[in-house]
């Protein structure tokens, strides 16, 4: 055993010391950490540091109520609305009665000459840089070792759209974009509380990408914030460039198909997790954002079925069910059925199926993978190509993977229903994630049924099963509340309820349970009331 | 404990009573109308239940002397370190000893009517592998997996039965107690042994969380499992009466076969083997996880995941070197297995619970 322990376990190695993961500044780092009052040796300074870097406007003026100062204004071009800088910074700067005849000094600017708010006082380069690649102009004068760092960012994002992912037919429309603050915008909007707690974190040394841990301080469990933390903390790295690095950090079982965790773009349904107890881990520059912890009951939740009659939402519900078996199973069982088990197959259709496959030199398996893989293929092109070719594609598609392989004798025409059918039922599963781990979960069940038929699709299927038990989502049962079996909560699962029903919040996630009143039922108002009430109203004749 | 999971009282209500269900009423019927003729579906009824409550009755008080250890830990306690370690080792071989003939009778169902041409080896090893999956996963995740898949099983069986029911003529049960009782009793011995199998809760008791609920869940067991067996073997006998009933490999399979509703709802065998191996890789989760901590704690190991493989090979082994053929199986379930399992179920467990009376062992919850 200790050979397995030493297999499995090995001790972490200290980590070496890395200049440019540490930093993020590689080798152009000054020598020495705090400015200069010398104003030339800082601008060489700067010259050194940001060797190479001809975007960046190293700008010398006169200061001061008789322009005597000597100072420098530093700024990427690239990054700062320059409007501001023109009308909120130079002007204000260069007019000699601003300065209301005192001596010059960066308290001086600060609190009295500059008039925007987001101003700070730096004194040593680190900060210094840091804040010139943030969008802020650094202003440094002569005599003073510090600058002020004003901040002015480029308003560099597109503006709120529609989800690209997760579309509703009913309920509302706008969705995440690649700006944070846009983003808790979006929340905040949805929950004007101070219980909305914001925690930020800063990842990757050289993109220094914010990172909000996003949750409603009295409904979380106090460890899951915790959880998080650490778990975010773990990450040294140089570059968080989409929300899926940060999940793949995050998850319970880290080699496992299915990470616990679901992304969204869409506020409402942020904003719904959120009141569930969850919490939310928001990613500057993704439209997508995680929620954790998660269950499939959860993924297979759209907006929609809150802003839909309970009747109709319960009905969708069960469709969405059986998609997502169909999505994952039916290519499988038609393979599993052609080659083992025709003796199951109604005799009339089997007349027809086995017509269709005349003269199709392919097992049922070659060609159900072969047609799978095509299908896979032409998603992944639809997706890569221009929006211009889009209409190339569909009919690329549909006619020669569709019509002309089945009359060119390559696949049956059995199969292609199969093939659309499956294709369906996969986009109807509402978590982008869920359906990704759905179609690859295909493939492996194709396998099974073309090798052992019903009996491996079955063994399959408990294989997932089990595995599916296992996964835990920050200590929640990802299968929950099916297994273990919640009776209160699958009141929002495979069926919803009415509103005025869901008077809990999930007993496993939330911290505090009750959600609303539970006398919520509407009813008509009672026999006396409605009497007294129409003899008091006015009568229109 | 060697698993740190935890089970609710209905999730070991539901482990107990796939451990019977998932392989009992395949062979039930036969065995059963051979020996009762008419009347075995009294034999399910009344001597199997009777039998099984003992079953609970000795497990349970048993293992509520010990609430946090598995029966083979306790053993050397009770009964002295030399004899506690002999009857606990004898437990473990006889526990991988009928976990062979399910993983054969398993892999022989499918053979013969499913995969008749895929070799027998594969498919016990493919069903082996997923057991192990599910028992080095610990009983939680069994337990969870079972949650789901039991509903499911019980729906598809009660579906079953109502199916065929309009075929179930009376005459096929008379005359009743034709013989007296003993073909009766005789007819029980085998299904007794079946659902006395839930002796297994002397190792899944220490994972129980809600340790009041323990009668509950095992009773629980007998009479469910009780009903449900009774409608299966009274449905088959009703359907093709007891003497053809007899002469069948696999009464259920035949009876879904039977059915036919409006000439679109046919040959739904299709059915009994899903949830066959469904039920069928639980019931070997279970096992081989019971088996594999009953070794660990036998030989004193701290990690009963590394036993998981080998058991399971064992197994294999054991069940093709001796059951290698579906007469083999039923001579050994229908004229040794009574017998044997009797003993290790009633009899050691009861000598144990004796010693353990007597010599003051363990909390003792009468005072």
């Amino acid at each position: 055993m200790n050979i397995f322990r030493r297999f499995f376990n090995k001790k972490p190695q200290p980590r070496q010391p890395d200049s440019f993961l540490d930093t993020g500044n590689g080798t152009s780092y000054p020598d020495s950490p705090s400015l200069s009052r010398n104003l030339i040796r800082n601008r060489e300074t700067i010259r050194v540091v940001f060797e190479n870097c001809d975007d960046l406007i190293i700008h010398e003026v006169s200061l001061g109520p008789n322009h005597a100062t000597p100072a420098l204004i530093i700024y990427f071009s690239s990054i700062i609305k320059s409007e501001v800088l023109q009308t909120g910074l130079m002007s204000v700067l260069l007019n000699p009665q601003n300065y209301g005849g005192s001596n010059i000094s960066l308290d001086l600017l600060k609190n009295r000459v500059i008039p925007t708010g987001q101003v700070s006082e730096e004194r040593n380069w680190p900060a210094i840089i840091d804040g010139i690649c943030r969008a802020s102009v650094a202003l440094i004068i002569d005599g003073e070792d510090g600058a002020l760092l004003i901040n002015m960012p480029g308003e560099n994002h597109r503006a709120i759209s529609q989800p690209i992912t997760q579309s509703a037919a009913a309920g509302p429309a706008d969705a995440f974009n690649e700006d944070i603050n846009t983003n808790l915008a979006l929340l905040r909007k949805r929950l004007p509380t101070s219980n909305l707690a914001v925690e930020k974190f800063m990842i990757g040394s050289v993109t220094k990408t914010e990172v909000d841990i996003v949750y409603l301080r009295d409904l979380i469990h106090k460890e899951l914030a915790g959880e998080i933390k650490t778990r975010l903390d773990r990450i040294q790295t140089d570059g968080i460039l989409s929300a899926g690095q940060i999940e793949e950090q995050l998850q319970d079982s880290p080699y496992s198909l299915f990470s616990g965790i679901d992304s969204s773009e869409r506020p409402d349904k942020v904003a719904s997790a959120l009141l569930e107890g969850s919490a939310a881990v928001m990613t500057d520059g993704t439209p997508f954002v995680l929620l954790m912890p998660t269950t499939m009951a959860n993924q297979m939740t759209a907006s929609d079925d809150y802003a839909l009659r309970y009747w109709y939402a319960s009905f969708i519900r069960i469709i969405r069910w059986s998609a997502l078996f169909i999505a994952a199973l039916a290519p499988a069982i038609y393979v599993a059925l052609i080659s083992y088990h025709q003796e199951l197959i109604p005799p009339s259709l089997l007349v027809t199926v086995v017509a269709n496959r005349e003269g199709v030199p392919f097992p049922a398996f070659v060609e159900a993978f072969f047609m799978e893989l095509s299908f896979e293929t032409l998603r992944e092109a639809g997706i890569r190509l221009p929006k211009t070719f889009g209409q190339t594609i569909s009919i690329v598609g549909t006619i020669v993977v569709g019509q002309a392989a089945v009359s060119a004798g390559i696949v049956s025409s059995g199969m292609v229903v199969i093939v659309a059918l499956t294709a369906i039922a996969s986009y109807s599963i509402p978590s982008f994630t869920l359906s990704n781990n759905v179609r690859l979960l295909r493939f492996f069940f194709m396998i099974l049924g073309g090798f052992l038929g019903l009996f491996g699709i079955m063994a399959g299927v408990s294989l997932l099963s089990l595995h599916l038990c296992s996964v835990r989502s920050f200590g929640i049962p990802y299968m929950s509340p099916l297994a273990p079996l919640s009776l209160g909560d699958l009141k929002d699962t495979l069926i919803r309820v009415p509103n005025w029903m869901m008077n809990d919040r999930p007993r496993l996630t939330a911290y505090q349970t009750r959600r609303q009143s539970p006398n919520m039922k509407p009813h008509p108002p009672a026999p006396d009331d409605a009497s007294s009430k129409r003899k008091d109203k006015p009568d229109a004749g | 404990m060697l698993d740190k999971g935890r089970i609710s009282s209905l999730q070991l209500l539901f482990l107990l009573s796939m451990t019977e269900l998932a392989t009992a009423f395949l062979y039930v019927p036969t065995i059963t109308a051979k020996a009762a003729g008419p009347d075995g579906w009294i034999s399910l009824l009344v001597p199997v239940t009777v039998y099984a409550s003992l079953v609970v009755l000795v497990c349970v008080s048993l293992a509520r002397r010990y609430p946090f250890q598995v029966f083979t830990e306790y053993l050397p306690d009770v009964v002295g370190t030399i004899p506690g370690k002999l009857i606990a080792g004898i437990s473990t071989l006889v526990l991988i000893h009928i976990t062979s003939v399910m993983v054969v009778e398993g892999a022989q169902f499918i053979q013969t009517n499913f995969l008749t041409e895929t070799p027998v080896l594969v498919l016990q090893s493919v069903l082996a592998l997923v057991a192990v999956y599910g028992a080095s996963m610990g009983i939680e995740v069994i337990a969870r997996h079972n949650e789901m898949v039991f509903p499911i099983f019980l729906l598809s069986l009660t579906t079953l039965i109502l199916l065929v029911c309009k075929d179930i003529n009376l005459n096929n049960f008379r005359p009743m107690l034709e013989n007296g009782v003993v073909p009766v009793l005789k007819g029980a011995m085998t299904p007794a042994v079946w659902r006395g199998e839930l002796y297994i809760i002397l190792w899944l008791y220490p994972y129980l969380n809600q340790k009041k609920e323990d009668y509950q869940a095992a009773f629980g067991m007998v009479l469910l499992a009780g009903i449900v067996s009774t409608l299966v073997v009274a449905t088959t006998i009703g359907v093709f009466g007891d003497l053809y009933t007899a002469r069948l490999v696999y009464a259920a399979n035949t009876l879904a076969r039977y059915i036919s509703v409006a000439g679109i709802l046919e040959r739904l065998e299709l059915f009994i083997v899903i949830m066959w191996v469904a039920g069928l890789i639980v019931k070997l989760g279970i096992f081989f996880h019971t088996a594999s901590i009953a070794a660990a704690t036998t030989l004193n190991l701290k990690n009963y995941r590394i036993l998981v493989g080998p058991v399971a090979l064992t197994t294999i082994i054991i069940g093709n070197i001796f059951y290698g053929s579906y007469v083999q199986v039923v001579e050994f379930l229908s004229k040794v297995w009574p017998y044997y399992g009797g003993i290790i179920q009633l009899a050691i467990p009861g000598l144990v619970l004796l010693i353990a009376v007597l010599r003051k062992k363990g909390i003792n919850n009468e005072a």
